[in-house]
């Protein structure tokens, strides 16, 4: 009997020691095999650990092995996808990072907060290893794409070699329009409202404009129209002028034309576009479902539902004053800084960007199974509950990348006009690679995010006075610090600009 | 010195005592002790690449944003009056359905109905939040369809944030007080049936045996529920929060409580150190408030304390 109680207290105890062993290792992770890994020939055969940001497809395990086959073959090398659920991702990416937990490369993106998560090291410089171990990557890669992946003076990013564009504007219902007999592109303020009046009389069973709890963006919609730009997508109420010589940040309230946006936005609000309880709703696809006709968003999300509804001939009214880049770093790959095989996996990620054959096999899975192709070249996927696309989104590049079929042909002529017009340091695509460190306020910029939701989004809807209510969301940013904020923002743009040259 | 050897002296003798204790024991220390060290990224300034201990002291800095534009004061104030209010009417409604089961004389019946109250408690919030967004939506809601149907003017309840003190107090009761009244319910069981039989011989009416002798019995059980959610005084039921208000700004100055509004600031810019600051607050608060309260109670009657 004494014997088996010791028994027990002894396993106990060193069950806690196993634990306070994996504590400490913690720390130390990746630096045990660093004398080996710093000549990779591809002699020995290595399996890759890659996260990705989605909820993991039915059919993974079948792309997975065709992928594994190809890879294997090609370069002796493995790969594991791993993935972070939508439902858990706010709280499980960051902790990827400091839980210490062995893994080579990550999906990451500017709304993951790349540059925080690099300037507190939770990455592994890239500076000399991306021309060496992807120089095809490397060589494709833009000057602002690189600049946009450089904090702190190190490369932490292999940024997308997909473009996308700031563009914002108005998708909506075609088919409608075409009845209300508004056949030129709905792209301004009055055709929205006269649209708007036509559908309130026409469909009054449909909410005219797409408004949830994930809060309006009029307001961005309006500053772009006059050529204004945000500081950054965190922080939506501070804009400047890129086509000034020395451009001023401002806050959206000192914005002179404000107060009319706020009326326009109060008389929407009074006719019923949206509804009085959109803040609480949480349906966020009512547009891509027919029950709201118009919805401002980007272009992509426009491609994406006219694929879903062709028979609703949704059309796109661009409502930016002039085209840029988003950055770069929108969709990037990251390598962790407790990677033992950081070679391989920029080794992999070359080949993976400039060869069609594991493009495909990684972003569409296996043809005839997952995805066919039509002679154009454009994917159809055959069982969305399979499999649809890969979520390394990052891996995207513009020859690679394939569309949709039933993208109408306008996604592509549009796009090729963007590019033709985006001059490289010119206008917004100058200031596309700043990027706004908050070190300095943090504090200030979590209470003024705040005050933004509290007074900002029902402001917007209309479902306060627009004199008062917009007085009050100003009072509301000056306690909560935005000065300081402003200050900051100057600083640093100025900097940057100063950067340039 | 002579602390440990009693200390010795009792191990020696209870050896069996102490061996059962163990892995509750240290359950307790693995789970709840080691963490704490956490507490310390509330004070940092935190580095993936140095991790918890290595990251640099940053003084107060991780705490001003609670305070920044007199939100802390009313987000701990919020989270209390909601706390209180919570406490006071699922445990009076579950000491009240409980005594109302117990007296019921049919089986059926009894289980029944114990049932229907115990259901709402494994209903999620989110899909509560489905409920009252549809009952209240102002164009499609329950509660304007009956207002118009009635030939009144509907009302926009997301406009009165005044209105959801009470709403979502309903909705708490509704869903937590079946299960609270099981533990009624078990605590009313285990008192003699003869003390019953006996009062009813001696003629006391069915209020009078509540009175005097359900309600008493089942005061110590009565004090520890408090006690015990009187510990968690400064933490908003998240899930509750979250999901019936979510994003509504409108409603946010009636119904911010500490946990939704540390979640709203950090979701764009998470940082682990002013997460960490927040609920080294609210721990600090609660440990004061429990303190305090346990205090009282030791003073008023000895035997109902908690420790």
């Amino acid at each position: 009997m004494k014997k088996r109680i010791l028994a027990a207290l002894l396993t106990m105890t060193m069950a806690l020691g196993m634990l306070a062993g994996c504590g400490g290792g913690s720390s130390s992770g990746g630096s045990a095999s660093g004398g080996e890994t710093s000549a990779d020939d591809g002699s020995k055969e290595v399996n890759l650990v890659m996260y990705v940001v989605s909820d993991r497809p039915a059919g993974q395990d079948t792309v997975d092995e065709n992928l594994n086959k190809l890879l294997k073959e090609k370069m002796n090398t493995t790969i594991t996808i791993n993935w972070i659920g939508w439902a858990e991702y706010a709280n499980k990416y960051p902790l990827l990072f400091s839980s210490g937990e062995v893994f080579d490369m990550a999906y990451c993106a500017t709304w993951l907060n790349f540059a925080n998560l690099a300037r507190r090291g939770a990455f592994m410089p890239l500076d000399e290893m991306l021309p060496k171990y992807a120089p095809d990557n490397y060589a494709m890669q833009s000057e602002t794409a690189l600049k946009q992946a450089t904090i702190d003076g190190h490369i932490y990013a292999v940024p997308t070699l997909l473009p996308t564009y700031i563009t914002y504007g108005a998708i909506y219902r075609g088919d409608l329009a075409a009845e209300a007999g508004m056949t030129d592109d709905i792209d301004t303020w009055e055709e929205i409202e006269q649209f708007g009046d036509w559908l309130k009389e026409n469909h009054p069973e449909m909410e005219v404009i797409d408004e949830s709890a994930s809060g309006p963006e009029m307001s961005l919609v309006w500053e772009r129209m006059a050529g204004n730009y945000e500081i950054d997508s965190g922080n939506r109420y501070i804009f400047y002028d890129p086509s000034e010589e020395e451009p001023k940040v401002f806050a959206l309230y000192d914005d002179p034309t404000i107060a009319d946006f706020y009326q326009m936005c109060y008389r929407f609000g009074e006719k019923g576009f949206w509804s009085k309880s959109a803040l609480s709703d949480t349906d966020t696809s009512k547009t891509q479902n027919g029950k709201a006709a118009i919805r401002f968003h980007n272009i992509d999300t426009w491609s994406g539902y006219t694929v879903l509804h062709p028979e609703w001939d949704f059309k796109y009214g661009v409502m930016t004053s002039e085209i840029a880049h988003l950055p770069f770093t929108q969709d990037c790959m990251v390598i962790s800084n407790t990677s033992k095989n950081p070679e391989r996996a920029l080794q992999f990620w070359n080949l993976l960007t400039t060869d069609q054959e594991v493009y495909d096999a990684l972003y569409y899975g296996v043809l005839g199974t997952t995805y066919e192709l039509n002679e154009e070249g454009q994917f159809t996927i055959l069982d969305s509950d399979l499999y649809s696309t890969s979520a390394m989104w990052a891996a995207r590049t513009f020859e690679l990348n394939r569309n949709q079929a039933g993208v109408p042909e306008s996604y592509d002529t549009v796009r090729a006009e963007w590019e033709d017009e985006i001059q490289d340091g010119v206008g917004i695509e100058k200031y596309t690679g700043f990027v706004l460190d908050t070190t300095n306020i943090t504090t200030e910029i979590a209470a003024c995010q705040n005050a933004r939701q509290q007074y900002g989004w029902p402001l917007e809807l209309g479902y306060t006075d627009p004199v008062e209510g917009l007085a009050e969301y100003k009072q509301k940013l000056i306690e909560a610090g935005i000065e300081k904020v402003l200050e900051e923002c100057q600083k640093q743009l100025d900097e940057y600009r100063a950067s340039l040259g | 010195m002579q602390h440990f050897r009693n200390f010795a002296e009792e191990f020696k003798k209870n050896k069996a005592l102490f061996a059962m204790a163990a892995p509750a024991f240290i359950l307790v220390f693995v789970m709840q002790y080691i963490p704490m060290t956490g507490l310390i990224l509330a004070f940092k300034s935190y580095r993936f690449d140095l991790g918890v201990f290595g990251s640099k002291f940053n003084g107060l800095d991780n705490f001003r944003y609670l305070f920044a534009s007199g939100t802390g004061w009313l987000i701990t104030r919020n989270t209390i009056l909601y706390n209180l209010l919570n406490l006071i009417t699922s445990q009076l409604l579950a000491v009240i359905i409980a005594i109302f089961i117990t007296e019921i004389n049919r089986m059926w019946f009894k289980k029944l109905t114990q049932s229907i109250i115990l259901l709402p408690y494994f209903i999620s919030w989110v899909v509560v939040g489905v409920f009252v967004y549809n009952l209240f939506n102002y164009e499609t809601g329950m509660l304007n369809g009956i207002l118009k149907a009635l030939g009144r003017d509907p009302i926009n309840m997301y406009g009165i944030p005044a209105a959801w003190p009470f709403i979502i107090c309903a909705f708490n009761a509704w869903k937590w007080t079946g299960y609270n009244s099981v533990i009624y319910i078990a605590a009313i069981t285990g008192v003699d049936g003869e003390i019953n039989e006996a009062a009813a011989i001696d003629g006391a009416t069915i209020f009078q045996r509540i009175r005097y002798i359900t309600l008493p019995s089942i005061r110590p059980t009565l004090v520890t529920m408090i006690l015990l959610q009187v510990g968690r005084i400064l933490r908003g039921d998240f899930e509750m929060f979250y999901q019936i208000i979510g994003n509504n700004g409108q409603l946010f100055n009636a119904t911010d409580v500490i946990d939704t509004y540390v979640f709203r600031s950090l979701l764009t810019n998470p940082d682990i150190g002013m997460t960490a600051a927040a609920t080294f607050y609210q721990s600090v608060l609660c440990f004061v408030i429990i303190m305090v309260v346990n205090a009282i109670v030791k003073r008023i009657d000895e035997e109902y304390a908690l420790f």
